[in-house]
This record gives structure tokens, sequence and C-alpha cells, in this order.
């Protein structure tokens, strides 16, 4: 080990403030020991200690080959996350060196073997007085042993490269390639009472108030949200107590939770810290009175950066275990079911029976329930979205596979109604393709008519259609009920069954692209839980089939409330239309436009006070500009790059699907481009040869589907709708993430 | 000597007497060590065509390695025709550093290598070079080709040439 650059320093021989070999709260806790504050002992390995990792692992050349495949700006978060679990994956199958493991040894001897550790990262410019990392980076609590230490010191590592990290690095507008790591180990202090003190009101700085909050037992508890904590104001000045708010707790017996004299001890202390550092301080802190114990201090944060509102609230988009399993039993428990019921009593109500103030009220109630369950949507549904991505982490580090989405077998065969629709798609066809009859009749009622035609009208002309089968008209009928009553591009798709019934007789005729994958018994759902199992063994067992059972959840209702919420908008644009139907024939609606959300005011008041004048329902006279080119003259794509979210080569023809008419023009062998594959669109990727996604995710369900048929898929390509046009020759090359454009030939060169 | 191989110019002074020289071997060697990639130059249809790749050599030099997708121009071409030629150079960003350039050319004939045992110890080679290219290099969809070398070029000086024929000293 060179002595100039020591892998390893214990926290109370740490001398300077130098916050570029112990980062932010290493060096800051090593200026509290050395002031006399009490803080639990242990050793920081330094920004050396991560260099010396990196390097040996080569691993910032596959950081860089990761992140350089595209710009940071340019990824959706799925992508940075993506990235995230490839990076943290190379981090975790890279071992430690002799020296490194030799270091932390020499560490580990400060502790009593038996004493559980906390693992702290404490990145370079963490923490600082310009911005803080609160819950960016990596702890990891509850650690026992050299093998766990190890493996927590390179999460905690890795978790410099997070998404989190990434993106909020990017809003900061530091260049993540420039950072370092240092990583603190401390005994872990186990009081009855801990909490957080801020030297200052984080809401108003300028007011002499101090806040303390206090959760019984650990910290993270507080930290991480899980309990309601106990609420002072102090007055700095007074000292006194300003107010005292109880935390809303089911143990809770409405006494305050600190005694005076703890209260006293935690604001001296705060207050000490806040002299010595020369800022104001929010510190995490255990114990009482006579034994207050400082977990941390850091300068508090009264602004957060937020010029990109949307990566700034997914940043709050991690929740813990705890909550993710409240969230799953809501969601699945209640809030599914009640979604589905409220699309279901509303396509059962008959609008026609109402009358005009009947109408209007039933609007209303239709679009407020659609507005609270949009809210519920990103309020709760979104942030459930994590518990795949729990699962992700969760799986790799126990199992550490070669592959980091191994654990995607886990979420096979899990009844999403995107799946039970395609069923039933799927059946239709091979009705279809076993009674020509139907089929001829379909198809020449279809060529008779354009996209426009209703199901009702379409139905009675085919009814009168020799060799016409009850069978299909009523299986549609049921088809219709129970998955088209959806919102597509601002259209019913059960008022326009075009599309599907032309895209039923293109699955009729043909054998189905898609080659399902044999799950090889090594890799079923089964088999892959059972590896995740023995991997953690019998203690975690009830704890990781929990995050499996979230995983699972998670990532079904993550499809099918898109479903749900989708019949909404559609059952609150049934009612718009009937109510537009009746005002034209009233004489007091005019115009042709499609009805929109923005509709709804002038139609509840048309319908409630006759009074009122002509309604125009018009379109805004919008010019269709020509799309500009993406792309200047003389130049063209030859190779995209992108994720390669399902493996296969393939050559075809592009079709973009980009509105609901596309739906309809697609054809068998085709390669589907499309901005994202929506549920409303899965039953096209049996007929789809390829599949080229604008939006990029390993996980985004596009990828998932395309995977579990076989069919190719590269996703993440920038511009892809804009760029590939209807007919283009393409190859999509599902291994390598690539689509090349075109024929490699010298047919120009040669003209010369 | 043909006259067409040097990389500045035509009518530099070669040295055909490389084969016997130890010195322009160990300069070839120390190149290739010292540089990762090479401009694969390859023909097809009557054109010429040059592309970036990451190499790798054989311990004695008598091969080299590298690796493309199948869905790539050079990947037909080199199955149009095997006949390649790879420069590996030090050139500088800088002009007016001429003299201190390096270059070499290696010429020789590809081969695509299917999967089996000369696949792995191919991949392996390449791979411990470039241990990022792994999953690349082990895609499905990637070709492996090996070059069999018949003469290195050695330019130094911006005109001095000498060359080495792998063959000659086995």
């Amino acid at each position: 080990m060179d002595p100039d650059r020591p892998l390893l320093i214990p926290l109370d021989a740490l001398r300077g403030a130098d916050d570029q070999i112990a980062g932010g709260k290493a060096s800051k806790l090593a200026q509290l020991t050395r002031a006399g504050f009490t803080v639990p002992k242990g050793f920081c390995l330094t920004t050396w200690a991560y260099e010396a990792f990196v390097s040996d692992a080569e691993i910032m050349t596959a950081i860089r080959m990761e992140l350089g495949r595209k710009s940071l700006d340019d990824m959706r978060w799925e992508e940075i996350w993506d990235a995230a679990l490839r990076i943290r994956s190379v981090f975790l199958s890279q071992p430690l060196s002799k020296q490194l493991r030799a270091a932390v040894a020499e560490g580990l001897k400060l502790f009593d073997p038996s004493t559980p550790l906390a693992i702290r990262s404490s990145a370079v410019g963490e923490d600082s007085a310009g911005h803080s990392f609160a819950g960016i980076h990596e702890s990891i609590i509850g650690v026992r042993g050299q093998r766990a230490v190890d493996d927590a010191v390179r999460l905690v590592w890795a978790s410099l490269w997070s998404d989190a990290a990434l993106l909020y690095r990017q809003e900061l507008g530091l260049d993540p390639a420039r950072s370092r790591m240092a990583v603190v180990v401390q005994a872990m202090v186990d009081a009855d009472c801990s909490g957080v003190a801020f030297a200052r009101d984080p809401r108003d700085t300028r007011k002499d108030h101090a806040i303390i909050e206090s959760v019984p037992g650990p910290c993270r508890l507080l930290v991480d949200g899980l309990v309601d904590p106990d609420r002072w104001v102090m007055n700095r000045e007074t000292r006194s107590v300003v107010s005292w708010l109880p935390g809303q707790r089911e143990d809770s017996d409405n006494k305050p939770l600190l005694e005076p004299q703890d209260l006293q001890a935690i604001l001296q202390t705060v207050l000490s810290i806040e002299q010595l550092f020369s800022w104001s301080p929010d510190m995490e802190w255990t114990g009482r009175s006579d034994s207050l114990t400082v977990l941390q201090a850091r300068p508090i944060a009264t602004t957060v950066p937020d010029d990109d509102e949307k990566r700034s609230w997914y940043l709050t988009l991690r929740p813990g275990d705890a909550r993710l399993k409240e969230l799953r039993q809501r969601i699945a428990g209640q809030l599914i079911p009640e979604l589905a019921a409220a699309g279901e009593a509303f396509a059962a109500e008959q609008l026609e029976g109402l009358d005009n103030l009947q109408l209007a009220d039933s609007i209303e109630k239709r679009s407020q329930s659609l507005a609270k369950w949009k809210k519920i949507y990103w309020d709760e549904f979104i942030p459930f979205a994590h518990g795949v991505r729990r699962l992700a982490t969760y799986y790799n580090d126990a199992v550490q596979p070669d592959d980091p989405y191994e654990f995607v077998g886990l979420l096979r065969d899990q009844p999403l109604l995107a799946a039970q629709r395609n069923s039933v798609i799927s059946e239709l066809a091979e009705q279809l393709r076993s009674n020509s009859a139907v089929r001829t009749a379909v198809e020449q009622l279809l060529a008779k008519h354009a996209n426009s035609i209703q199901w009702s009208t379409f139905r009675d002309q085919l009814r009168e259609r020799e060799g016409a089968s009850e069978e299909f008209v009523r299986r549609f009928d049921d088809l219709q009920d129970r998955f088209l009553d959806v919102t597509f591009d601002n259209e019913r798709l059960r008022d326009r069954p075009g599309p599907l019934l032309r895209n039923l007789i293109e699955l009729s005729q043909h054998a189905s692209l898609a080659e399902s994958h044999r799950v090889s018994p090594s890799n079923s759902s089964f088999a892959l839980q059972e590896k995740l199992l023995s991997a953690v063994g019998p203690e975690r067992r009830a704890e990781a089939m929990d995050v499996v059972e979230t995983g699972r959840v998670s990532w079904r209702l993550r499809d099918d409330d898109n479903l749900l919420v989708a019949r909404l908008d559609s059952q609150c644009l049934r009612a718009l239309k009937v109510a537009a139907k009746r005002l034209r024939e009233l004489g007091r609606l005019t115009g042709g436009g499609h009805l929109k959300d923005s509709h709804l005011a002038l139609l509840v008041r048309g319908l409630r006070e006759p009074s009122t004048g002509l309604i125009t329902v018009e379109d805004r006279l919008e010019f269709e500009e020509p799309k500009p080119s993406v792309t200047p003259q003389g130049q063209a794509p030859r190779q995209l790059i992108g994720q390669p979210a399902s493996p296969g080569l393939t050559t075809g023809v592009v079709r973009c699907i980009c509105g609901r008419d596309d739906l309809g023009k697609f054809r068998r062998g085709e390669i589907l481009v499309c901005d994202a594959i929506q549920p409303t669109m899965t039953h096209l990727v049996p007929l789809a040869s390829g599949i080229i996604e604008r939006r990029g995710g390993m996980l985004i369900h596009g990828a998932i589907i395309a995977r579990e048929l076989g069919i190719p898929c590269v996703n993440g390509v920038r511009e892809a709708t804009e760029i590939l046009r209807n007919g283009d020759l393409v190859t999509v090359d599902g291994h390598l993430g690539l689509v090349t454009v075109g024929a490699s030939d010298f047919e120009l060169e040669m003209q010369f | 000597m043909n006259a067409d191989e040097p990389l500045f110019d035509s009518n530099s002074n070669t040295d055909s007497g490389g084969a016997s020289n130890p010195a322009v071997r160990s300069l070839i060697e120390s190149l290739v060590n010292e540089q990762s990639y090479a401009v694969l130059c390859v023909q097809g249809g009557g054109q010429p065509y040059g592309a970036l790749v990451a190499f790798a050599f054989s311990g004695d030099l008598g091969h080299a390695v590298f690796a493309t997708p199948v869905t790539t121009r050079k990947y037909r071409l080199l199955r149009e025709c095997d006949r390649v030629s790879l420069v590996i150079d030090n050139r500088p960003t800088k002009a007016g550093e001429l003299m201190e350039v390096e270059a070499v050319t290696a010429t020789g004939r590809s081969q695509l290598i299917s999967r089996g045992r000369e696949f792995d110890q191919m991949s392996e080679l390449l791979i411990s070079r470039h241990p990022y290219l792994k999953s690349f290099v082990l895609a499905d969809t990637c070709a492996l080709f090996r070059v069999e070398i018949v003469r290195f070029l050695h330019v130094t000086r911006f005109q001095e040439v000498r060359q080495w024929i792998p063959t000659a000293h086995s």
C-alpha cells in the first residue's frame, strides 16, 4: 500500500477536512470526533480505495461503454436505470483486490465481530453547502462479517452510478466521471429513540427557530419515512419549546417522546455543530441527553435544483420495501378493483335514458372520477412500478447472475389484462382462419367501408351476409365490451373496429411470426425463484418471497392500470358523445370536430341551460406543416444505436404506428416502429418480424413481450419514428441493439 | 518491392531486408501492443472501403483478430473478398509532428471463424485485450475474423519504410 495514498483511515485518525480523500460525510464525522462530539467509532475507505478498485477492474471503461452509447440528455429515466443496473452488475461481479480486502480486514479489527455495522456513502462533494445528496447514494445497515462488508462496500461504490445519482448530477451539471466515493464503516448504535435536528427551520432559515424530530427506535425509520415523528419547533435564543406536534403512530400514547433535558441536549449539540462548521446543519442523532450520539451532520438543503420537474420527481420514486408492500396491498386489494368497478359501473349506465340534467351530472361525475384516478395513477401506481426494479436489484445482489436481466423470468406468465385480450384476439383470428365464409364476409365489408364504420352498422351488415357466423359476432361483441372500451389517440377503440378487424384478417391469414421462446427448465419462473431462495438462505426466505410477489404484482398492475384508466377516459368520451348527439339533434350544436375534454364544460352547460346559444365543436384549424426532416438533405441514417431489448436478427420493411389509423395498416412481417408499444396495441406484436421503439428500457412492456415471443427488438432508438419512414428496408439486430437502414451497396460510388 | 505501400509517399525507400532485422519486428510489436484500434481496409465490387476496428495480435504477430456485426458493410465485403490490410498508427492530433509518426500496414487474408474451439481461443485473445467488448464479441450477431498476416510494412520518419514478413521467420 502506498503510504501517501492510504486505502483506509480510522475516523479518529483522519486529519484535516479533506473532502477529496474521505468524502463529505467522513470528513465531517472526523471533525466532529476531534471536536469531542460522540460519534460511533469507525473507519473510512478513502477515495483512493475507490480509484484502486475501478482502475484494477477496468470498471471505468465498462462505464464509459455503457454511458457513451447515448447522451445522458437523450436517455429516458428507464434507460438510465437500465444503464445503472448494468454498471451495478459490473461492480458486483468484480472481486476486491487482495490489497483492498486486507485493508477492510484491518479496519474491521476496530469492532467486535458480532457488532452490526453501517456502511455509508461518503462521496466527494456530497452534502456540501451547495447541494445535498441526501438519499441519493446507498447506505447499508446491519452488516456483519468481512464478506458482507466487501459486498456492501461495492454496492455503496456502485451507487455513485445509480440512476438517481446520475440524474441528480446531471441536474447539478456535475460530471459523474469525475466523481469519487469514499465509504464510512461504523458501528451501529442502538437507542430507544433517534431523530433529525435542524439548526434552523428549513422552510424559512431566517426565523430564529430550530427543529427537532424524533421517532422511537433507529433513525432510519424517520429518514425512510416509515414512522411519523414527534416534531418540536425550538427557539434558538431562549432555547424554549415554541410548539410540539405529536407523530401519528399507532403505539403513540400522546406523550412527548423526548424529555425537556433531551431536547436541550439535542439543541445544544446541533447549535455547537453550527458553530464548529459555520453553517447550519441538519444532524441525525440517536440516544438521549446522557448518551447522545451524532450519526451525521450536513448543511441543511433548503432548495433543490429543479430544472426538470419530472426528473426531480423521479428521485423521490424509490419507496422502501415497507412502503412497496403497503402500496401492493392497497393497489391490488383496493385500488385496482375500485378502478375496474368504476369503469364497469360507467359502462353499465344507460346514458340514452337520462334526461339532460342527469346526463350533465353523469358527465361531471365521470370527469371527476377520471381526474381522481389520474392523480392516484401518478401518486401511487407509478411509484409502485419500482416494485419490479426493487426485484431486479434484490435478485442480482443475492444471485449475482451473469445476465442482469435474468430476474425477468420471474415475471413470466402473469395474467395481464393485455395478455387476456390478446388471447381472445388469437381465438377470433383462428375462427376466421377456419371459417372462410366469415372471413370473406368481413373482408368484403372492410373493402367497402373506410375505417370509420361503426361496429353496430358493421355487425348488422355482417349478419346479412351469407355464411356470417353469429358466434363470431358474439365473441367480437364480447371483446369490444371487455377489452376495447379504451381510448387510443383520443378515440374510443370500440367505436372504430375497422383497424382491429383488419388485424384479425391479417392474423388469420398467416401463422404468427413469434416463435415462443421455449423456456428451459433452468430458466423457468419456478427455477429462478428457487435459485433466489437458495441464494438468500432460509432466514430471508419470507423477505425474498415478499420482494418477488411485490415485483410480480407491480409488473402486472402497471400494465393493467393503463388499460383501466383508459377505460374511464373512454367512458367520459362516451358520455360527451351522447350529449353532443343530443344537442346536435336539437340544433344547438354545430361543427364536426373531435370531442375533447376541453368541450366538457360547454356541453354540460348546454345540457343544463336550454337558453345557451349555439355550441360549436370545431377542431382548431391547424395547417399541416410538412414535418421538418430530421436528417438534412444528402444525409441519411445507416446504422442507429439503441438497446438490445430482445435478441434476434431480422430484416423487413418499416411500418410506423403513430396514430389509430396506422393500426389497421400493419401487415405480417413488417417491422413495427413506434414511440412505445402501448397496452392497446400489443396484439400487433405477433405479426411483426421486428420491433423498433423510441422509448428505451429493458423492462418496458414492449421489450418484455418481444422477448417472450422471440421477436427481435431494439428500443431507445432516438427519433426512430421521425428518422424511419414506412417502406424503409431495415435490419433489426436485437443482440447488439443496432438498426441498419438500407442495403450495404456501392451503387452510388459505381455511378462515378 | 512494390512502391505503393508506404503511408505517405509512394517513392519512399523501403527496406526489404526487414525479416532479418529483429529491430523492425520489435518496433512493430511495440506499436501494435500500444495501439488498440486499426483501420481495416477491404474491397468489393471494385470499391475499396476502410473502417475502424478493435484488434488483437497473436504473440508471434502471425495473425490478428477483430470482430464486426454481421449487418455491416465490411462484413459483406469480407465475405466477398478475403484480401485485407490493417493500418495501425500513433498519429498525433497536431500537425507538425510528422516525423514522430509511426505506422504499420499489415496485409493478409481474412477468415471468418465459426463457433467452436478456435472461436473460443480467438475471442479470448480479442477480449483479453478489450475486456469491455466481451458482450459485443460474444453476441450471436457478431462475426469474428482472423487475419493471417502476410507482410508488415513499418513506416517512420515520414518516409522510412521497412518490411517484415512473419512467415519468413518461422
